[in-house]
């Protein structure tokens, strides 16, 4: 190469780069002007950003799972859960009676419009509710609904058969109620609640303003974000940068580094949801009473609580949050160490073994990765047993609800359920331990729990309900059908110089209420 | 040309009832029921006849054939079915994510390129110098860094700490730069290398030799000659690798919240959303089809060769 041809190669290759280091330099300085003038934009009036962890490409309030178009403000439900007191409480609907669990009646509140400026009257509310039956099989089994009839603000609706939850599961966010002479309502749903969508970008996020006219107080702020972002580190990093103003579900390692961070803050609450481990009573060893008492005994939940959740979830003694009204007192039964339970069942250590007539004692423990705490307790567990001489082979799978149903080869599982995501018992009750139940993946047909149940499919009057609910889940604690293990918090973390009267709901279902506002 | 354009419709057609019918059988066979997610039983109270019922009413039970026989009758009306999620037609959802998937991996093609041809150039023009060895080193990093944590890098330093770059969404070309230069990155390395190897060996080739004998200028030997014979092994790589590039840009959807096609196809597939899955096979499989044929065309402007043998057989 000539050292004339080599300068000129340099040359060129020099100016090459020059110009892309200029094209790049361009597009950033254009991406810095930008983003700053986003933000002054929204700093003029009170605005809160929110970041979720879903995501969802439809806001159809009827058929949308993650619950979006309630949990933005923007739609309602005829009742909602009382956080204080986990009962039901009056929302769109002022009041109910259905003294036969048969026919009901509900009165509306009179001063509701939708965001159109429309009333929400007994008209609007039966063609919503015909809308939601229409659209989601899973709502018409949920309700069980014949007819509705509207008259003025009064609806009358009969049952297809004798159902006391009725009103509870009224508080599914798939019920909420909208305008459905709307066009597009996947994504552009009209509600009735304190602040009327503006845009939607479908898998990205909402704007949400407020709505003046709202029923119960127009809210402070002037507009809300509603975004998504699934990973849990992209959430910690936007609140820590100022993006966003309130975080869902931060990342749990994270929370130290956030905590120390000035003027943030982070909340945690115990949820309707309980990791149990679920028991095959269909198998020999786990027939037997002790040996479920057994397995009771050598989950060690505070120090799972611990290791696993770090702190942030509460040791569960039965199936339902403590401070729901039908949680019973769970007597302290004479509590003993997993190894005394087992040699009252016949068993015996020997050579470093469990077992019992010549038998060692051994356990398959379903576990999945959807829910990510689970295979670490099914790790922890294999290792306590261990300890005492119990071989435990834990087995992966994919999808527990398919798996458990259609095959009985294993003893134990790892499982998580919603146990009053309503605030009444008889969903779960029906679905886990009644021999028709969907979810009744133990096996248990037990004929004095099964009549439990089908009285409490009967019974109306909350008081006697509770007392079922109670009987129902003490038959589960001294039976040991299922063992529970913890209740999970759901974390929240937010800016506390600038975000106001933010609530972390038990329930998860609402987030941004009439309330929230700026400081 | 019609003979080959008529060729190249019956290779779609073939193509496209195999892979349907492929992904339709592996996508039943694999475990998980879709009667469970539409039911909500994580929430509501469902008996297991309920299950049954459902499972009847949406004709699972009937044998797979049958199953996919109605199927492709639907899909050759263009009816790709509702989503079993949001109740949505499939096709709808699918032109919703695609763009932002598509301008996700322009983005990063765009990256790719501007690191890859100067460095990849570079170190062939100057093998074994400095500027080679730190290509080398480059490379391997970005072979060996996964995707998620330089994104991630990358939203702690523009997002948290400089405050100059969105990290999440899709608000215009702003939103699209950070993505873009994590997916851009991680696919370069591997097309630095290829192109140096390449460049080499054309570097190498006697009418190299040739064109500087005919005093040509080193600038124009290397654009117009050298590199230009360089190009059909990378382009080849690049077709091939399209579907994996596209598949990757999933975890880079899920990290800075960019909803594009691959995101959803993932909750699909989770939620055994069987009309959308299938739907986007198909869609992928038609786009993979469609730009390895544009990858066999450009051979023929790329390559003369190819053009001399074809009228040599002819």
């Amino acid at each position: 190469m000539s050292i004339r041809n080599g300068f000129k190669k340099q040359n060129y290759i020099k100016v090459s780069l020059l110009k892309l280091a200029i094209f790049l330099g361009v597009i950033f300085l254009s991406a810095c002007l930008n983003s700053s003038g986003s933000t002054e934009n929204k700093e003029k009036d009170k605005h809160i950003s929110f970041l979720y962890n879903f995501s969802t490409n439809s806001l159809d309030p009827h058929v949308d799972s993650s619950y979006v178009p309630l949990r933005a403000g923007i739609t309602e439900t005829l009742v909602r859960l009382d956080e204080e007191n986990l009962t039901i409480a009056p929302w769109l609907a002022e009041s109910w009676e259905g003294e036969d669990g048969l026919h009901w009646t509900l009165h509306l509140r009179q001063d509701v419009t939708f965001h159109n400026g429309k009333k929400m009257d007994a008209e609007a509310v039966k063609a919503s509710l015909d809308r939601a039956l229409q659209e989601s099989v899973a709502i018409q089994n949920a309700l069980k609904i014949e007819a509705i009839e509207a008259e003025g603000y009064t609806l009358k609706i009969s049952l297809k058969q004798v159902f006391p939850e009725f009103i509870s599961e009224l508080v599914n966010p798939n019920v909420s109620i909208i305008d459905v002479t709307e066009k597009d309502i996947i994504n552009q749903p009209i509600g009735t609640g304190p602040f009327a969508l503006e845009s939607f970008t479908p898998g990205s996020k909402l704007e949400v303003k407020r709505y003046d006219e709202y029923w119960d107080g127009a809210s402070n702020l002037d507009s809300v974000t509603f975004a998504f972002n699934e990973d849990a580190n992209a959430r910690t990093l936007a609140l820590k940068s100022g993006q966003v103003d309130i975080v869902y579900r931060p990342e749990v390692e994270s929370l130290e580094s956030l905590r120390a961070q000035e003027g943030i803050k982070v909340e945690s609450t115990s949820t309707f949801r309980v990791h149990q481990m679920t028991m095959n009573m269909e198998r020999k060893s786990l027939q037997d009473v002790n040996v479920r008492r057994a397995v009771d005994a050598l989950i060690d939940r505070q120090k799972i609580v611990d290791t696993i959740l770090l702190g942030y979830g509460e040791p569960a003694v039965g199936p339902f949050l403590p401070s729901l009204p039908f949680v019973p007192s769970y007597e302290k039964s004479e509590s003993k160490t997993a190894v005394k339970y087992l040699e009252d069942a016949g068993y015996s250590l020997v050579d470093g073994k469990m077992q019992k007539d010549g038998e060692p004692l051994t356990f398959t423990l379903l576990t999945y990765s959807a829910r990510a705490d689970l295979p670490l307790i099914a790790q922890v567990f294999q290792s306590d047993a261990k300890r005492i001489g119990i071989d435990v082979e834990i087995r992966q799978i994919d999808t527990p609800e398919e798996y458990m149903a259609s095959n009985r080869d294993w003893d134990l599982a790892t499982y998580s359920n919603l146990t009053a995501p309503r605030g009444d018992a008889g969903y779960y009750l029906n679905a886990t331990y009644h021999p028709t139940g969907a979810l009744n993946f133990s096996g248990a047909e037990e004929p004095e729990l099964t009549a439990i149940i089908d009285q409490l499919n009967r019974t109306v009057s909350q008081e006697d309900r509770a007392a079922l609910a109670e009987q129902a889940a003490d038959y589960v604690h001294n039976n040991v059908i299922n063992s529970f293990v913890l209740h999970p918090s759901t974390i929240v973390a937010y800016d506390d110089n600038k975000v106001k009267n933010w609530v972390t709901t038990r329930s998860e279902y609402y987030m941004i209420s009439n309330e929230l506002d700026v400081k | 040309m019609l003979q080959i354009i008529t060729r190249k419709f019956f290779e779609v057609v073939v193509f496209v009832l195999f892979i349907t019918f492929v992904s339709f059988l592996f996508v039943r066979m694999a475990p998980g029921d879709p009667v469970l997610t539409i039911l909500n039983v994580d929430e509501l109270s469902v008996s297991q006849e309920q299950v049954e019922a459902l499972r009847e009413d949406m004709g699972f039970n009937k044998p797979l054939l049958v199953q996919y026989g109605l199927w492709l009758v639907n899909f050759i009306q263009l009816d790709f079915g509702l989503s079993y999620a949001t109740g949505q037609p499939v096709l709808d959802m699918i032109l919703m994510g695609l763009p932002a998937t598509i301008e996700l991996s322009v983005g990063a093609l765009v990256v790719m390129l501007l690191i890859s041809i100067p460095l990849g150039s570079l170190s062939a023009l100057y093998r074994n110098s400095w500027i080679d060895q730190i290509s080398r080193v480059l490379s391997i990093l970005g072979a060996a860094i996964p995707s998620f944590w330089l994104g991630l890098i990358f939203i702690d330093l523009f997002g948290a700490r400089l405050n100059i770059l969105p990290t999440m969404g899709r608000d215009g070309l702003i939103s699209l730069i950070l993505p873009s230069l994590t997916l851009g990155l991680a696919i370069s390395s591997v097309y630095v290398r290829l192109l140096r190897s390449s460049l080499l060996d054309s570097l190498s080739q006697e009418f190299i030799r040739a064109a500087k004998a005919r005093g040509l200028s080193e600038m124009r030997i290397f654009f117009a000659h050298a590199f230009r014979h360089s190009l059909p092994p990378v382009i080849t790589v690049f077709g091939v690798s399209l579907g994996s590039l596209i598949g990757g840009v999933v975890v880079i959807e899920v990290l800075f919240a960019y909803p594009g096609i691959g995101k959803m196809v993932v909750d699909a597939i989770r939620q055994r959303d069987y009309p959308l899955i299938q739907g986007y096979i198909l869609i992928m499989a038609i786009i993979v089809f469609l730009v390895n044929t544009c990858v066999d065309i450009s051979y023929r402007y790329l390559n003369p060769e190819m053009k001399l043998k074809e009228r040599e057989t002819n």
